[in-house]
Protein backbone atom coordinates (compact mmCIF):
# COMPACT_ATOMS: atom_id res chain seq x y z
CA UNK A 1 0.00 0.00 0.00
CA UNK A 2 1.53 3.31 -0.91
CA UNK A 3 1.54 5.78 2.60
CA UNK A 4 -0.37 8.86 2.00
CA UNK A 5 1.68 12.10 1.44
CA UNK A 6 1.82 14.09 4.31
CA UNK A 7 1.42 17.54 2.08
CA UNK A 8 -1.38 17.84 -0.50
CA UNK A 9 -3.20 19.98 -2.15
CA UNK A 10 -6.76 19.80 -2.74
CA UNK A 11 -7.45 20.73 -6.18
CA UNK A 12 -11.42 20.48 -6.09
CA UNK A 13 -10.40 23.87 -3.60
CA UNK A 14 -8.06 25.49 -4.86
CA UNK A 15 -8.08 28.51 -6.67
CA UNK A 16 -4.78 29.60 -7.32
CA UNK A 17 -4.41 32.49 -4.77
CA UNK A 18 -1.04 31.69 -4.65
CA UNK A 19 0.38 32.39 -1.60
CA UNK A 20 1.72 29.16 -0.93
CA UNK A 21 4.33 29.82 -3.71
CA UNK A 22 5.29 32.78 -2.43
CA UNK A 23 5.52 31.38 1.49
CA UNK A 24 7.44 28.16 0.63
CA UNK A 25 8.63 28.19 -2.61
CA UNK A 26 10.62 25.09 -2.11
CA UNK A 27 7.65 23.15 -1.73
CA UNK A 28 5.19 24.72 -4.14
CA UNK A 29 4.90 25.46 -7.54
CA UNK A 30 2.11 26.30 -9.74
CA UNK A 31 1.07 24.31 -12.77
CA UNK A 32 -0.48 24.16 -15.99
CA UNK A 33 -3.73 25.16 -14.74
CA UNK A 34 -2.54 27.74 -12.22
CA UNK A 35 -3.36 25.69 -9.28
CA UNK A 36 -0.51 24.94 -6.62
CA UNK A 37 1.20 21.31 -6.56
CA UNK A 38 3.58 19.72 -3.95
CA UNK A 39 6.81 19.70 -5.75
CA UNK A 40 9.54 19.01 -2.67
CA UNK A 41 7.93 18.26 0.87
CA UNK A 42 11.21 18.38 2.32
CA UNK A 43 11.58 22.07 0.01
CA UNK A 44 11.52 23.98 3.24
CA UNK A 45 11.53 24.48 6.82
CA UNK A 46 8.28 22.63 8.22
CA UNK A 47 7.00 25.78 10.26
CA UNK A 48 6.86 27.59 6.41
CA UNK A 49 4.18 24.48 5.18
CA UNK A 50 2.39 25.00 8.41
CA UNK A 51 2.15 28.63 7.50
CA UNK A 52 1.23 28.11 4.11
CA UNK A 53 -1.33 25.96 5.06
CA UNK A 54 -2.79 28.54 7.87
CA UNK A 55 -3.01 31.16 5.37
CA UNK A 56 -4.32 29.30 2.29
CA UNK A 57 -7.56 31.04 1.86
CA UNK A 58 -9.78 28.09 1.01
CA UNK A 59 -8.07 25.34 3.19
CA UNK A 60 -6.71 23.75 0.12
CA UNK A 61 -3.35 22.83 1.47
CA UNK A 62 -3.50 19.24 3.87
CA UNK A 63 -0.91 18.51 6.03
CA UNK A 64 -0.99 15.63 8.08
CA UNK A 65 1.95 15.39 11.42
CA UNK A 66 4.45 13.28 9.88
CA UNK A 67 5.14 11.68 13.28
CA UNK A 68 1.37 11.22 14.70
CA UNK A 69 -0.63 10.70 11.44
CA UNK A 70 -2.77 13.71 12.96
CA UNK A 71 -4.30 16.11 10.59
CA UNK A 72 -3.21 19.49 10.96
CA UNK A 73 -4.78 21.42 7.76
CA UNK A 74 -6.95 22.15 6.88
CA UNK A 75 -8.78 22.58 10.47
CA UNK A 76 -12.12 20.94 10.95
CA UNK A 77 -14.59 23.89 12.13
CA UNK B 1 -36.43 38.54 -22.86
CA UNK B 2 -35.72 40.08 -26.07
CA UNK B 3 -33.01 43.12 -25.95
CA UNK B 4 -32.54 45.13 -29.42
CA UNK B 5 -29.41 46.15 -29.21
CA UNK B 6 -27.13 42.59 -27.85
CA UNK B 7 -24.55 45.45 -26.81
CA UNK B 8 -26.45 47.50 -24.89
CA UNK B 9 -24.82 46.70 -21.58
CA UNK B 10 -27.05 48.86 -19.18
CA UNK B 11 -30.47 48.64 -20.83
CA UNK B 12 -32.90 48.45 -18.20
CA UNK B 13 -33.96 44.71 -18.78
CA UNK B 14 -29.97 43.71 -18.57
CA UNK B 15 -30.19 45.33 -15.09
CA UNK B 16 -33.77 43.76 -13.87
CA UNK B 17 -32.82 40.25 -15.29
CA UNK B 18 -28.49 39.84 -16.26
CA UNK B 19 -28.88 35.99 -16.21
CA UNK B 20 -30.98 35.63 -19.28
CA UNK B 21 -28.65 38.40 -20.86
CA UNK B 22 -24.95 37.22 -19.87
CA UNK B 23 -26.42 33.50 -20.58
CA UNK B 24 -27.24 34.56 -24.05
CA UNK B 25 -23.67 35.71 -24.74
CA UNK B 26 -22.48 32.78 -23.63
CA UNK B 27 -24.10 30.69 -25.09
CA UNK B 28 -22.84 32.24 -28.44
CA UNK B 29 -19.67 33.80 -27.97
CA UNK B 30 -18.24 33.50 -24.55
CA UNK B 31 -15.59 36.06 -25.80
CA UNK B 32 -17.52 38.67 -27.12
CA UNK B 33 -16.53 42.48 -28.11
CA UNK B 34 -18.95 45.20 -26.82
CA UNK B 35 -18.30 47.21 -29.53
CA UNK B 36 -20.92 50.12 -28.23
CA UNK B 37 -18.86 50.39 -24.81
CA UNK B 38 -15.47 49.13 -26.27
CA UNK B 39 -14.71 46.25 -24.06
CA UNK B 40 -14.41 42.46 -24.10
CA UNK B 41 -16.89 40.35 -21.94
CA UNK B 42 -16.19 36.99 -21.01
CA UNK B 43 -18.71 35.01 -19.91
CA UNK B 44 -17.55 31.31 -19.93
CA UNK B 45 -16.47 29.73 -16.88
CA UNK B 46 -13.80 28.12 -18.21
CA UNK B 47 -12.30 31.21 -20.24
CA UNK B 48 -13.23 33.62 -16.82
CA UNK B 49 -11.16 30.92 -15.05
CA UNK B 50 -8.14 31.67 -17.54
CA UNK B 51 -8.31 34.64 -17.06
CA UNK B 52 -8.13 35.47 -13.91
CA UNK B 53 -5.16 32.64 -12.84
CA UNK B 54 -3.09 34.64 -15.88
CA UNK B 55 -2.29 38.58 -13.90
CA UNK B 56 0.43 38.98 -15.99
CA UNK B 57 -1.83 38.92 -18.86
CA UNK B 58 -4.67 41.31 -17.14
CA UNK B 59 -4.30 43.64 -14.86
CA UNK B 60 -5.85 44.93 -12.40
CA UNK B 61 -4.83 48.41 -12.17
CA UNK B 62 -7.58 49.63 -14.24
CA UNK B 63 -8.37 53.11 -13.28
CA UNK B 64 -4.71 54.13 -13.17
CA UNK B 65 -4.34 52.41 -17.00
CA UNK B 66 -7.84 53.68 -18.53
CA UNK B 67 -9.41 56.94 -18.77
CA UNK B 68 -13.51 56.31 -19.31
CA UNK B 69 -15.93 59.03 -18.04
CA UNK B 70 -18.26 57.87 -15.01
CA UNK B 71 -20.71 55.61 -16.23
CA UNK B 72 -24.19 56.73 -15.80
CA UNK B 73 -23.20 60.25 -16.25
CA UNK B 74 -22.54 62.63 -13.42
CA UNK B 75 -23.34 66.70 -12.80
CA UNK B 76 -20.90 68.31 -14.76
CA UNK B 77 -19.30 70.53 -12.31
CA UNK B 78 -18.71 67.02 -10.18
CA UNK B 79 -16.78 65.88 -12.61
CA UNK B 80 -13.82 67.05 -11.04
CA UNK B 81 -14.73 64.94 -8.40
CA UNK B 82 -14.46 61.98 -10.41
CA UNK B 83 -10.30 62.68 -10.09
CA UNK B 84 -10.84 62.28 -6.14
CA UNK B 85 -12.55 59.37 -6.26
CA UNK B 86 -9.55 57.97 -8.79
CA UNK B 87 -6.66 59.15 -6.97
CA UNK B 88 -8.45 57.41 -3.64
CA UNK B 89 -9.61 53.72 -5.55
CA UNK B 90 -6.36 53.30 -7.22
CA UNK B 91 -3.71 52.89 -4.01
CA UNK B 92 -6.74 50.07 -3.22
CA UNK B 93 -5.62 46.44 -2.62
CA UNK B 94 -7.65 45.37 -5.29
CA UNK B 95 -6.41 47.92 -8.32
CA UNK B 96 -2.86 46.30 -7.51
CA UNK B 97 -1.03 44.28 -9.84
CA UNK B 98 2.51 42.34 -8.85
CA UNK B 99 4.63 42.56 -7.31
CA UNK B 100 3.26 45.30 -5.34
CA UNK B 101 -0.21 43.84 -5.03
CA UNK B 102 1.85 40.62 -3.05
CA UNK B 103 4.06 42.36 -1.05
CA UNK B 104 0.66 44.41 0.49
CA UNK B 105 -1.58 41.26 0.90
CA UNK B 106 0.87 39.46 2.64
CA UNK B 107 0.90 42.12 5.25
CA UNK B 108 -3.40 41.53 5.54
CA UNK B 109 -3.49 37.76 4.31
CA UNK B 110 -3.50 36.07 7.58
CA UNK B 111 -5.83 38.05 9.15
CA UNK B 112 -8.38 37.55 6.75
CA UNK B 113 -7.67 33.03 6.52
CA UNK B 114 -10.37 30.74 7.15
CA UNK B 115 -7.89 29.96 10.63
CA UNK B 116 -8.15 33.87 11.38
CA UNK B 117 -11.33 34.26 10.54
CA UNK B 118 -13.61 31.58 12.69
CA UNK B 119 -12.93 33.46 16.15
CA UNK B 120 -15.48 35.88 14.35
CA UNK B 121 -18.53 33.57 14.38
CA UNK B 122 -19.57 33.72 17.80
CA UNK B 123 -20.00 38.10 17.41
CA UNK B 124 -21.25 37.41 14.19
CA UNK B 125 -23.68 34.98 15.83
CA UNK B 126 -24.44 37.44 18.22
CA UNK B 127 -25.01 40.12 15.98
CA UNK B 128 -27.24 38.66 14.01
CA UNK B 129 -29.49 37.46 17.54
CA UNK B 130 -29.54 41.05 18.63
CA UNK B 131 -30.54 42.82 15.34
CA UNK B 132 -33.32 39.82 15.14
CA UNK B 133 -34.97 40.30 18.55
CA UNK B 134 -35.19 44.12 17.70
CA UNK B 135 -36.70 43.48 14.36
CA UNK B 136 -39.08 40.59 14.84
CA UNK B 137 -41.69 41.61 16.96
CA UNK B 138 -42.07 44.40 14.01
CA UNK B 139 -43.77 41.49 12.05
CA UNK B 140 -41.88 43.07 9.15
CA UNK B 141 -39.12 44.94 7.53
CA UNK B 142 -36.92 46.29 4.91
CA UNK B 143 -34.82 43.44 4.71
CA UNK B 144 -32.08 45.47 2.95
CA UNK B 145 -31.89 48.95 5.16
CA UNK B 146 -33.22 47.48 8.42
CA UNK B 147 -30.70 44.12 8.85
CA UNK B 148 -28.27 43.45 5.97
CA UNK B 149 -26.95 46.43 5.99
CA UNK B 150 -26.98 47.15 9.85
CA UNK B 151 -24.83 43.33 9.90
CA UNK B 152 -21.63 44.03 8.00
CA UNK B 153 -21.79 47.71 9.71
CA UNK B 154 -21.37 46.28 13.04
CA UNK B 155 -18.98 43.27 12.37
CA UNK B 156 -16.43 45.85 10.64
CA UNK B 157 -16.66 48.53 13.39
CA UNK B 158 -15.39 45.63 15.82
CA UNK B 159 -12.37 44.38 13.35
CA UNK B 160 -11.65 48.15 12.65
CA UNK B 161 -11.13 48.59 16.70
CA UNK B 162 -13.80 51.90 16.71
CA UNK B 163 -15.23 52.30 19.74
CA UNK B 164 -19.40 51.42 20.63
CA UNK B 165 -20.43 55.27 20.75
CA UNK B 166 -18.92 55.80 16.95
CA UNK B 167 -20.41 53.27 15.88
CA UNK B 168 -23.20 55.27 14.33
CA UNK B 169 -21.30 57.89 12.91
CA UNK B 170 -19.10 55.13 10.88
CA UNK B 171 -22.69 53.71 9.85
CA UNK B 172 -23.14 57.13 8.42
CA UNK B 173 -20.04 57.19 6.45
CA UNK B 174 -20.85 53.93 5.29
CA UNK B 175 -23.97 54.89 3.72
CA UNK B 176 -22.17 57.71 1.96
CA UNK B 177 -19.32 55.30 0.90
CA UNK B 178 -22.24 53.36 -0.77
CA UNK B 179 -22.76 56.30 -3.13
CA UNK B 180 -20.24 54.58 -5.39
CA UNK B 181 -22.59 52.06 -6.25
CA UNK B 182 -25.34 54.45 -7.08
CA UNK B 183 -26.91 56.33 -10.42
CA UNK B 184 -27.49 59.49 -9.64
CA UNK B 185 -25.91 62.30 -11.50
CA UNK B 186 -25.02 64.14 -8.08
CA UNK B 187 -23.31 61.06 -6.23
CA UNK B 188 -20.16 61.98 -6.20
CA UNK B 189 -21.24 64.74 -3.60
CA UNK B 190 -22.22 62.46 -0.52
CA UNK B 191 -19.26 59.81 -2.32
CA UNK B 192 -16.46 62.25 -1.92
CA UNK B 193 -18.00 63.61 1.43
CA UNK B 194 -18.40 60.24 2.82
CA UNK B 195 -14.45 58.99 1.66
CA UNK B 196 -13.22 62.38 2.98
CA UNK B 197 -15.49 61.90 6.60
CA UNK B 198 -13.27 58.63 6.62
CA UNK B 199 -9.78 59.78 6.24
CA UNK B 200 -10.71 62.59 8.94
CA UNK B 201 -12.08 59.97 10.51
CA UNK B 202 -9.29 57.18 10.71
CA UNK B 203 -6.28 59.35 11.19
CA UNK B 204 -6.18 59.83 14.65
CA UNK B 205 -6.96 56.24 14.77
CA UNK B 206 -4.36 55.36 13.13
CA UNK B 207 -2.32 57.78 14.72
CA UNK B 208 -2.86 55.71 18.39
CA UNK B 209 -2.37 52.45 16.83
CA UNK B 210 1.12 53.89 15.55
CA UNK B 211 2.05 54.16 19.42
CA UNK B 212 0.03 51.17 20.98
CA UNK B 213 -0.60 48.60 18.46
CA UNK B 214 -3.51 46.05 18.93
CA UNK B 215 -5.00 43.35 17.25
CA UNK B 216 -7.47 44.80 15.41
CA UNK B 217 -7.45 45.59 11.02
CA UNK B 218 -6.50 49.03 11.27
CA UNK B 219 -3.21 48.03 13.05
CA UNK B 220 -2.35 45.40 10.41
CA UNK B 221 -2.24 48.06 7.77
CA UNK B 222 -0.23 50.25 10.77
CA UNK B 223 2.22 47.34 10.41
CA UNK B 224 2.51 47.71 7.16
CA UNK B 225 3.14 51.17 7.34
CA UNK B 226 5.89 50.37 9.34
CA UNK B 227 8.33 48.08 7.54
CA UNK B 228 7.35 50.31 4.35
CA UNK B 229 4.94 48.36 2.32
CA UNK B 230 1.91 50.79 2.73
CA UNK B 231 2.05 54.85 2.90
CA UNK B 232 -0.28 56.69 5.24
CA UNK B 233 -2.23 57.49 2.60
CA UNK B 234 -2.53 53.79 1.41
CA UNK B 235 -3.48 52.34 5.27
CA UNK B 236 -6.33 55.05 5.13
CA UNK B 237 -7.88 54.16 1.83
CA UNK B 238 -7.79 50.29 2.46
CA UNK B 239 -9.45 50.81 5.60
CA UNK B 240 -12.08 52.46 3.66
CA UNK B 241 -11.61 49.08 1.24
CA UNK B 242 -12.76 47.15 3.93
CA UNK B 243 -15.81 49.31 4.76
CA UNK B 244 -17.23 49.32 1.38
CA UNK B 245 -16.32 45.84 -0.12
CA UNK B 246 -17.47 44.23 3.35
CA UNK B 247 -20.60 46.25 3.07
CA UNK B 248 -21.62 46.43 -0.44
CA UNK B 249 -21.39 43.02 -0.57
CA UNK B 250 -22.27 41.15 2.12
CA UNK B 251 -25.53 43.46 1.97
CA UNK B 252 -26.22 41.88 -1.71
CA UNK B 253 -25.58 38.33 -0.11
CA UNK B 254 -28.09 38.74 2.38
CA UNK B 255 -30.61 40.03 -0.12
CA UNK B 256 -30.10 38.03 -2.75
CA UNK B 257 -29.93 35.28 -0.94
CA UNK B 258 -33.18 36.21 1.15
CA UNK B 259 -35.11 36.56 -2.25
CA UNK B 260 -34.19 33.74 -3.77
CA UNK B 261 -35.44 31.78 -0.59
CA UNK B 262 -38.95 33.83 -1.40
CA UNK B 263 -38.90 32.31 -4.62
CA UNK B 264 -38.09 29.13 -3.54
CA UNK B 265 -39.87 27.85 -1.08
CA UNK B 266 -39.38 24.26 -1.57
CA UNK B 267 -35.69 24.90 -0.17
CA UNK B 268 -36.54 27.60 2.43
CA UNK B 269 -38.60 24.32 3.78
CA UNK B 270 -35.27 22.41 3.31
CA UNK B 271 -33.30 24.87 4.77
CA UNK B 272 -35.29 24.63 8.05
CA UNK B 273 -35.34 21.07 8.52
CA UNK B 274 -31.66 21.31 9.11
CA UNK B 275 -30.29 24.86 9.42
CA UNK B 276 -27.08 24.13 11.09
CA UNK B 277 -26.42 21.10 8.67
CA UNK B 278 -27.29 23.06 5.81
CA UNK B 279 -26.38 26.65 6.24
CA UNK B 280 -23.35 26.18 4.73
CA UNK B 281 -24.07 24.85 1.81
CA UNK B 282 -26.95 27.19 0.98
CA UNK B 283 -24.36 29.98 1.81
CA UNK B 284 -22.06 28.82 -1.16
CA UNK B 285 -25.72 28.33 -3.42
CA UNK B 286 -27.16 31.68 -2.82
CA UNK B 287 -23.39 33.25 -3.28
CA UNK B 288 -23.52 31.29 -6.97
CA UNK B 289 -26.84 31.70 -8.13
CA UNK B 290 -27.08 35.29 -7.73
CA UNK B 291 -24.33 36.57 -6.51
CA UNK B 292 -23.46 39.99 -5.04
CA UNK B 293 -20.19 41.07 -7.39
CA UNK B 294 -22.16 40.33 -11.22
CA UNK B 295 -18.89 41.48 -12.87
CA UNK B 296 -15.23 43.03 -12.72
CA UNK B 297 -13.20 44.64 -14.96
CA UNK B 298 -9.40 44.18 -16.05
CA UNK B 299 -7.36 45.34 -18.20
CA UNK B 300 -4.78 44.03 -20.55
CA UNK B 301 -1.06 43.93 -20.01
CA UNK B 302 -0.22 42.72 -23.20
CA UNK B 303 -1.95 40.83 -26.46
CA UNK B 304 -3.25 37.39 -25.47
CA UNK B 305 -5.62 35.07 -27.03
CA UNK B 306 -8.83 34.03 -25.15
CA UNK B 307 -11.41 31.63 -26.33
CA UNK B 308 -10.07 31.91 -29.78
CA UNK B 309 -10.35 36.22 -30.07
CA UNK B 310 -7.05 37.83 -29.87
CA UNK B 311 -7.46 40.95 -26.83
CA UNK B 312 -4.99 43.83 -27.66
CA UNK B 313 -2.95 45.15 -24.96
CA UNK B 314 -4.77 48.38 -23.05
CA UNK B 315 -8.01 47.47 -23.99
CA UNK B 316 -10.73 46.67 -21.27
CA UNK B 317 -11.92 43.17 -20.34
CA UNK B 318 -15.25 42.90 -18.14
CA UNK B 319 -15.53 39.48 -16.31
CA UNK B 320 -18.93 38.06 -15.53
CA UNK B 321 -19.04 35.56 -12.37
CA UNK B 322 -22.76 35.68 -12.21
CA UNK B 323 -22.58 34.42 -16.16
CA UNK B 324 -19.70 31.82 -15.19
CA UNK B 325 -21.81 30.70 -12.49
CA UNK B 326 -24.92 29.23 -14.56
CA UNK B 327 -22.26 27.68 -17.27
CA UNK B 328 -24.20 24.26 -17.84
CA UNK B 329 -20.49 22.55 -18.85
CA UNK B 330 -19.30 23.26 -14.98
CA UNK B 331 -23.38 23.09 -13.30
CA UNK B 332 -25.88 20.71 -13.86
CA UNK B 333 -29.13 22.39 -14.32
CA UNK B 334 -27.55 26.40 -13.65
CA UNK B 335 -30.80 27.88 -13.58
CA UNK B 336 -32.11 25.68 -10.52
CA UNK B 337 -31.41 27.30 -7.24
CA UNK B 338 -30.44 24.23 -5.06
CA UNK B 339 -29.18 24.21 -1.79
CA UNK B 340 -27.54 20.94 -1.48
CA UNK B 341 -25.54 21.46 -4.36
CA UNK B 342 -22.45 19.96 -4.17
CA UNK B 343 -19.02 20.49 -5.24
CA UNK B 344 -20.14 24.32 -5.86
CA UNK B 345 -17.29 25.79 -7.58
CA UNK B 346 -18.73 29.05 -8.47
CA UNK B 347 -16.56 32.14 -9.35
CA UNK B 348 -18.30 34.53 -7.10
CA UNK B 349 -15.39 35.29 -4.92
CA UNK B 350 -13.06 35.47 -8.34
CA UNK B 351 -9.89 33.13 -8.47
CA UNK B 352 -6.39 33.34 -8.55
CA UNK B 353 -3.79 36.79 -6.75
CA UNK B 354 -7.07 38.70 -6.35
CA UNK B 355 -9.50 36.00 -4.64
CA UNK B 356 -11.56 37.70 -2.17
CA UNK B 357 -9.86 38.56 1.16
CA UNK B 358 -13.16 38.48 2.76
CA UNK B 359 -14.22 35.43 1.29
CA UNK B 360 -13.89 33.51 4.49
CA UNK B 361 -15.85 36.61 6.46
CA UNK B 362 -18.88 36.58 3.97
CA UNK B 363 -19.41 33.26 4.39
CA UNK B 364 -19.86 32.91 8.59
CA UNK B 365 -21.85 35.82 8.12
CA UNK B 366 -23.70 34.38 5.21
CA UNK B 367 -24.00 30.83 7.54
CA UNK B 368 -24.56 32.72 10.41
CA UNK B 369 -27.62 35.14 8.55
CA UNK B 370 -29.16 32.15 7.07
CA UNK B 371 -29.09 29.78 9.48
CA UNK B 372 -30.88 32.52 12.10
CA UNK B 373 -33.63 33.59 10.34
CA UNK B 374 -34.37 29.81 9.37
CA UNK B 375 -34.70 29.09 12.59
CA UNK B 376 -36.92 32.07 13.39
CA UNK B 377 -39.09 32.20 10.75
CA UNK B 378 -41.23 30.09 8.96
CA UNK B 379 -42.24 32.02 6.06
CA UNK B 380 -41.38 35.38 4.34
CA UNK B 381 -43.30 37.17 2.06
CA UNK B 382 -42.89 39.90 -0.24
CA UNK B 383 -44.37 42.91 0.35
CA UNK B 384 -43.91 45.02 -3.31
CA UNK B 385 -44.34 43.23 -6.69
CA UNK B 386 -42.00 45.87 -8.17
CA UNK B 387 -37.71 45.18 -7.05
CA UNK B 388 -35.37 47.39 -8.60
CA UNK B 389 -31.96 46.83 -8.56
CA UNK B 390 -29.35 49.84 -8.47
CA UNK B 391 -27.92 50.73 -12.20
CA UNK B 392 -24.77 48.94 -12.11
CA UNK B 393 -22.46 46.59 -13.71
CA UNK B 394 -20.28 45.41 -11.41
CA UNK B 395 -22.94 44.76 -8.01
CA UNK B 396 -26.05 42.88 -8.20
CA UNK B 397 -27.89 45.58 -5.65
CA UNK B 398 -31.32 45.56 -4.60
CA UNK B 399 -32.83 49.11 -4.02
CA UNK B 400 -34.82 47.75 -1.67
CA UNK B 401 -36.42 44.41 -0.16
CA UNK B 402 -39.61 45.07 2.00
CA UNK B 403 -40.73 41.78 3.80
CA UNK B 404 -42.81 40.52 6.10
CA UNK B 405 -43.80 37.68 8.32
CA UNK B 406 -46.56 36.09 10.80
CA UNK B 407 -45.10 35.34 14.49
CA UNK B 408 -42.17 33.05 15.07
CA UNK B 409 -41.96 29.85 15.02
Amino acid sequence: MTKKPWVWVDHACCVGNAMCVATAPGVFVHNAARQSEVIDPDGDRFEKILEAAANCPTGAIHVVDPQTGEQLFPKAY
Amino acid sequence: MTIADLDDLFDSDVNADPHAYFGRLRETEPVHWNERFKLWVVTGYEEVVWLLRHHEYFSSAVIKTTTEPPYPPVNPEDVSLFDTVRQFRAEQLVEKDRPEHLEMRQVVHAYFTPTGMQRWRPFVRNAVTELLDEIAPRGRMNALTDFAAALPVRVIAQMMGVPFEDREYLRELADKILWANRGEPYRLQPLTAGMQGLIDYCTPLVEQRQAHGTDDFISVLVGGEKTGVFTRYQVLVNTALLLFAGHETTMNLICNGLLAFIRHPDQWDRLRADPDGLARLATEECMRYDPPVKSTQRVAAQDVELGGKTIRKGERVRWIMASANRDPTVFEEPDRFDIGRQPNPHLSFGSGIHYCLGATLARVEGQEVFRGLAERFSRFTLDTDELEYQPSLQFRSLKSLPVSWKGES
